[in-house]
C-alpha cells in the first residue's frame, strides 16, 4: 500500500501519513479508528504511546 | 505505527505550500520597505501592499478533483500558527504604542499618535502577523516530518 493510497482511504493528505510514520505527529482519535479500521487491527496495535 | 507504507518521493502539503509563501512575501515586503526608507521616507510604507501577494497562496488549495487538500493536521498547525501571529501582533503594538507616548518628541503632538505614526504600526503590526503565522507554519511543518 502506498502512502498516497492509505491516505486517500482514511482522507488525510500524503503528508499526515509521512508525519505520522515519522512520529512527529498524533493523530486525532477519529484518525487513529479510521486507520486501524482499515488495517484490521485495533488502535493499540498500529499506535502506542512512546514513554 | 507498525507496518510503515511504500513511500513516496517527499513534497509539501498545499498548507505548507501557504505557510512558506507567508513567509516569503512578509520577508520580501519588510526587506523593501527598509530599502525604500532611506529614499521615499513614510512613503515607504506603501511597500508593505506587497503582503496583498500573500492571496497567492489560495492557489495552492484551490479545489481539485481527487485527494485531500486541507485535513486536521493542517488545520492544526494553521491554528497554532495564527495563535503565535495574533500574539506577537498584540505585543508589538501594546509595546510600540507605549514606546510612542512615552517618546519625548511626542509632546509635540501633545501626547497623541500621529495619523503617519498610527500608518506605521498597523502595517508593521499585520507584517509581524503573518511573517510569525508563516514561520510558525514553516516550522511546525519540518519539525513533524523529520522527528523521527
Amino acid at each position: 500500500m502506498t502512502q498516497q493510497s492509505l491516505a486517500d482511504q482514511v482522507g488525510v493528505t500524503r503528508q499526515t501519513i509521512v508525519a505520522l510514520e515519522a512520529e512527529g505527529y498524533t493523530p486525532s482519535l477519529a484518525l487513529a479508528l479510521r486507520v486501524a479500521q482499515l488495517f484490521r487491527k485495533s488502535v493499540e496495535e498500529v499506535f502506542w504511546i512512546n514513554e | 505505527m507498525t507496518s510503515k507504507t511504500q513511500p513516496d518521493s517527499v513534497s509539501m502539503a498545499a498548507m505548507e505550500k501557504v505557510a512558506w509563501t507567508e513567509l516569503l512575501v512578509s520577508t520580501t515586503a519588510i526587506i523593501f520597505v527598509l530599502i525604500l526608507l532611506p529614499f521615499l521616507g513614510h512613503g515607504a510604507s506603501s511597500a508593505f501592499a506587497l503582503l496583498g501577494a500573500v492571496l497567492c497562496s489560495f492557489w495552492f488549495i484551490r479545489r481539485r478533483k481527487k485527494g485531500t487538500i486541507v485535513d486536521e493536521r493542517d488545520l492544526e498547525i494553521e491554528k497554532r500558527a495564527t495563535q503565535r501571529g495574533v500574539e506577537a501582533a498584540w505585543i508589538f503594538l501594546i509595546l510600540a504604542l507605549i514606546v510612542v507616548v512615552l517618546w519625548p518628541r511626542n509632546n509635540e503632538h501633545n501626547g497623541f499618535v500621529t495619523k503617519t505614526v498610527l500608518n506605521w504600526l498597523i502595517w508593521i503590526q499585520f507584517a509581524i502577523y503573518v511573517w510569525v503565522r508563516g514561520w510558525v507554519g514553516v516550522i511546525s511543518y519540518r519539525r513533524q516530518i523529520r522527528v523521527s
